[in-house]
């Protein structure tokens, strides 16, 4: 399993956020989710998972709220609260910068090295 | 949004049910179960494979615990409750450590409240550190002054000052109201007020046409005055009051924090109205005596000053007579420095010794929490391999330390407030300023992070040294380094506090010394009493009154003699220069040789009043006192240097005049010889004395003088017969009455207070070491029980055991001690100034001090030795 620390600091946050911006989730929803769309890349681990979403929560970012699950068990739900979705909108702003940036850089290398 | 901000409230205030946080990993750890089940994994291992993954829960929880803002500051909550059990199961610990700050904290910000009040404190003046004091320097009298024939000159040639300005000594007056009271008042230039930077709370200050001779009478009134006199009224600008019988204006109030640059009492402030043109004149042609004082143009340094004033003192130099130009010097010294000229070595003696007193105490709390941090080490290898992380223990073990020392800052500051009141109580009043000492917040808070920096650094040395798998391991718990250190902070407390002792031996010396010296004098059964006539009331003079008051004292019961005097001893009276007693018929001595002579005017009861025996001739008689002819009877000392081996009685002296200087004075003759009395207060060193008869022309007696009775009644008892017996020659006069024991009580009252502190500190000092070194003794037992036990088991006898223990005792006295003495020596000469008749490396103080420190590092290293000693083996063996 990849190590959560491989993942860039802040990454994982980010990928929280923009995975819960599509509805509310439990936890477990959110790490298969990004499983998922990752093709498996990113696996999230509960350790790292768990207390990500309670400091984004203490942020005021996300909220929690219980209810049912598909299968009719009791589980927490997150979902973005306004200010989340705000800050969901700056990280990605400034992700986009980094990776640009950094595929610039990388892009110049592979032509130098062509 | 407000909802928002309403849960973030919420929960960082509430803290999250931790069932919660369980019941969500729970759901997870199921959802992944039934992942791989409808994978087509059997439950069984669905389940193993799940929980597998899924890892560690509690590592988990912790993390999310600590996501929380502020969760910090519960484990705070936690350490202290941890902490606070600890000083409960080891309250020795903790008293030793609490009192020891509260004693090096306590004993630190009093004194440095006090010191600061005499070096540190700020002058009530704005910009008070630009004033200097100028004036001339001379033998007998130290502290500088000057005179008008030179100030003048001065002022108005100066360039290194903004302004000078003068005051000229204080003054007895009264106002003469109904309820009249006895006032100081003091005359001062015009430019007084405005050059000493001194803001007035009310009215104006002097004109120039008020300061003029014959100028209109006005005054400045201190705050006291006015509060007790005027309730403060604002009205009392403009108002009159009649000052020895002369309508008086006010103009002006001054501020409450006001006080003289000398430091003398004061109620009202005039102008002195000086007729310049006249000091060439008046007073032998010198002028008035004054004391000059200036404040610095900016930039320039007293040094400075001093060069650019010197040509201007060597043009006025020429009305000092020639032959005594030599002993006059131009004296330019920063206003602070002369008001504390000698209480400086003082200050710096008890500042020097209370940081000693602090220094053991930091090596105490060292030792103290070093000695603890070894004993509790395994517990630290237990917390840390149970997961504690570095920082978590450290965090534990500063916990503690604050803690301790934020206690021992409080019990210290009461101390500190109960040790200031009891200096205020028996200071002397020859230390200035020392009544309006009080702690200072600044040195409170400096002394408190001094201890809490001493105990968060030696509280964290332990903490810091990684838990060593062998302190879980060993039984017996390692502490080399801990060991050393600890012996070396004991021994540098040892060698602390015998720097300590010896310089407190050797004051309480000193002063037994001084208490036990022969005055020349009974001072047992005299009591004086002085009454301050004033001269309006006496316009002819005093001696009228001074005759009936002696015929009456002298009709009191159990008055053996009454006697007069314009001074008492052991102070001297009046100065005058050797040189200018000249025995008639030979070759007078050169000016500028011989030293001073003190003299004072007396009656002829005064011999027998004191019981100084006359010890050749017959002394004054009573009838002498109604001749024209003048008398004196010499001290042994001055009689055997102005006739050496000759009878002095009946020979002729002239007392040259100062003006034109030795010009012919009057003679006199020497009717007798008296032993020597001490005349330079306790510790000076005496002059030769010249007694004058007091004899009855009235221009010769002043308010100054004193009746010294030899009274074999208590003072309690004659003091109401001696009032009454005054009232009802003039109801109005004031009478003060004290005794000779008194009196010169007081002039030991100064190496009284430095003694009694000094010892105080030598004594905490002293204590602490020993509880230092009992401490640290007491664990290398206590560390060593098992191995007594197998040395015991292996055949050695208890002596064998005491000595074994004793000997690390002994060897840290032998250290600390040897090393103390050579400190000690080494700064012995600090304290030479404080001394009286005891050399500052007296062997026998060393001695004693040594026996002293011996004798109490002994006890406290036996005492925990004989318990070790008297283990049983077989307990010892079974130890831990």
């Amino acid at each position: 399993m990849p190590e959560p620390t491989d993942l860039l600091q802040g990454t994982l946050d980010l990928l929280i956020l923009q995975t819960l911006a599509v509805g509310p989730m439990h936890g477990w929803g959110v790490a298969q989710r990004i499983q998922q769309v990752s093709q498996d890349v990113l696996q999230i681990g509960q350790g790292s998972l768990y207390p990500a979403l309670h400091r984004l929560e203490y942020k005021g970012w996300i909220k929690a709220d219980w209810g049912n699950s598909d299968n009719n068990r009791r589980a927490k739900f997150y979902s973005l609260t306004a200010v989340g979705r705000k800050q969901l909108a700056t990280e990605l702003e400034s992700w986009e910068r980094l990776s640009s940036a950094i595929a610039l850089v990388l892009g110049r290398i592979a032509e130098a090295v062509s | 949004m407000i909802r928002e901000l309403l849960t973030r409230f919420r929960l960082f205030f509430l803290r999250k049910k931790p069932e919660e946080l369980d019941e969500e990993l729970r759901f997870h750890l199921g959802q992944a179960t039934e992942a791989r089940i409808a994978a087509g994994i059997a439950p069984e291992e669905a389940r193993r494979q799940a929980l597998v993954e899924f890892g560690g829960v509690e590592r988990t929880r912790e993390q999310c615990h600590q996501q929380r803002p502020g969760w910090w500051l519960g484990t705070v909550r936690q350490d202290v409750r941890y902490a606070l059990r600890g000083f409960r199961r080891n309250p020795v610990f903790t008293v030793a450590v609490i009192a020891t700050l509260a004693v090096g904290i306590g004993a630190t910000t009093a004194v440095f409240s006090v010191v600061d009040r005499i070096l540190f404190r700020p002058l009530p003046y704005a910009h008070g550190d630009r004033l200097v004091s100028v004036g001339l320097g001379q033998p007998l009298e130290r502290q500088e002054f000057t005179l008008g024939g030179f100030f003048f000159e001065w002022r108005d040639n100066q360039k290194p000052f903004q302004s000078m300005t003068y005051e000229m000594g204080y003054g007895d007056c009264n106002l003469t109201e109904n309820q009249p009271v006895h006032l100081h008042c003091i005359s001062v230039a015009q430019n007084f007020v405005p050059t000493m930077g001194i803001p007035l709370q009310l009215g104006r200050n002097f004109t120039a046409e008020e300061d003029l001779p014959n100028g209109p009478r006005v005054a400045m009134i201190t705050d006291g005055l006015w509060l007790r006199r005027f309730n403060r009224s604002p009205a009392v600008v403009n108002e009159q009051i009649s000052i020895d019988g002369h309508l008086t204006r006010i103009v002006g109030v001054l501020p409450r924090d006001f006080e003289m640059p000398r430091l003398q009492p004061t109620d009202i402030l005039q102008p002195a109205q000086v007729d310049i043109a006249a000091q060439h004149t008046v007073n032998s042609g010198i002028g008035y005596p004054m004391w000059a004082f200036a404040r610095l143009n900016p930039g320039i340094t007293v040094a400075q000053a001093k060069a650019a004033m010197q040509p201007l003192y060597l043009h006025t130099q020429q009305w000092i007579p020639p032959e005594l130009r030599k002993e006059f010097q131009l004296q330019i010294r920063s206003l602070r420095d002369r008001q504390m000229y000698d209480a400086y070595a003082a200050a710096w003696v008890l500042f020097g010794a209370v940081l000693v007193v602090l220094l053991i105490a930091c090596a105490n709390v060292a030792s103290l929490f070093s000695a603890r941090g070894a004993a509790r080490q395994r517990e630290l290898a237990v917390r840390s391999a149970l997961g504690a992380s570095r920082g978590r223990l450290v965090r534990q073990t500063l916990t503690e330390a604050f803690l301790l020392a934020l206690a021992g800052a409080a019990a210290g500051c009461v101390f500190a407030e109960i040790l200031l009141r009891v200096f205020i109580a028996i200071a002397p009043t020859g230390v200035p300023l020392l009544a309006s000492a009080r702690l200072d917040p600044r040195i409170v808070f400096f002394t408190v992070l001094v201890s809490l920096i001493c105990a968060a650094l030696f509280g964290i040395v332990p903490a810091l040294e990684k838990p060593r798998a062998i302190a879980l391991a060993a039984r017996q718990t390692r502490s080399g380094a801990h060991a050393r250190i600890r012996r070396l902070l004991v021994a540098t407390q040892i060698s602390l506090s015998v720097v300590l002792l010896s310089g407190a031996s050797l004051l309480v010396r000193s002063f037994w010394n001084l208490e036990q010296q022969n005055l020349g004098m009974q001072t047992h059964n005299v009591i004086t009493v002085h009454v301050p006539l004033s001269w309006e009331r006496y316009p002819s003079g005093f001696l009228d009154f001074y005759l009936r008051t002696e015929a009456a004292l002298r009709r009191l019961p159990g008055v053996a003699a009454v006697g007069m005097t314009d001074s008492l001893p052991p102070i001297g009276g009046q100065g005058m220069r050797y040189p200018e007693l000249r025995v008639v018929g030979r070759t007078p001595t050169p000016a500028g040789l011989g030293g001073t002579v003190g003299v004072r005017h007396v009656t002829p009861d005064y011999f027998r009043a004191f019981q100084i025996p006359i010890v050749n001739g017959p002394g004054f008689t009573d009838a002498e006192r109604n001749s024209k002819d003048h008398f004196m009877i010499l001290s042994r000392e001055l009689a055997a240097r102005m006739f050496p081996g000759e009878d002095p009685i009946g020979k002729q002296v002239e007392v040259a005049v100062f003006n034109p200087y030795l010009a012919p004075g009057p003679i006199s003759t020497v009717v007798g010889v008296a032993a020597n009395v001490k005349n330079a207060g306790l510790t000076g060193d005496d002059s030769p004395e010249l007694y004058q008869l007091a004899t009855n022309q009235p221009d010769t007696w002043s308010l100054h003088h004193f009746f010294v009775l030899d009274s074999s009644l208590p003072v309690s008892v004659v003091a109401p017969l001696i009032r009454s017996r005054i009232a009802q020659l003039d109801p109005t006069a004031p009478v003060e009455i004290s005794t000779m024991t008194q009196t010169v009580s007081q002039l030991a009252d100064r190496p009284r207070f430095e003694t009694a502190l000094l010892g105080f500190f030598a004594f905490c000092g002293l204590l602490m070491a020993a509880i230092g070194l009992y401490g640290v003794i007491s664990f290398v037992a206590t560390q060593r029980t098992q191995e007594i036990g197998i040395r015991m088991a292996l055949g050695a006898t208890r002596l064998d055991i005491l000595r074994l223990i004793a000997g690390e005792g002994v060897r840290l006295i032998l250290l600390g001690g040897l090393l103390g003495l050579g400190a000690a020596l080494a700064t012995a000469q600090l304290i030479k100034s404080l001394l009286f008749n005891v050399p500052p490396r007296d062997p026998l103080t060393y001695a004693a001090v040594t026996l002293l420190l011996a004798v109490v590092a002994l006890i406290a290293t036996l005492i925990p030795a004989r318990a070790a000693m008297k283990v049983e083996p077989v307990v010892a063996l079974r130890y831990e």
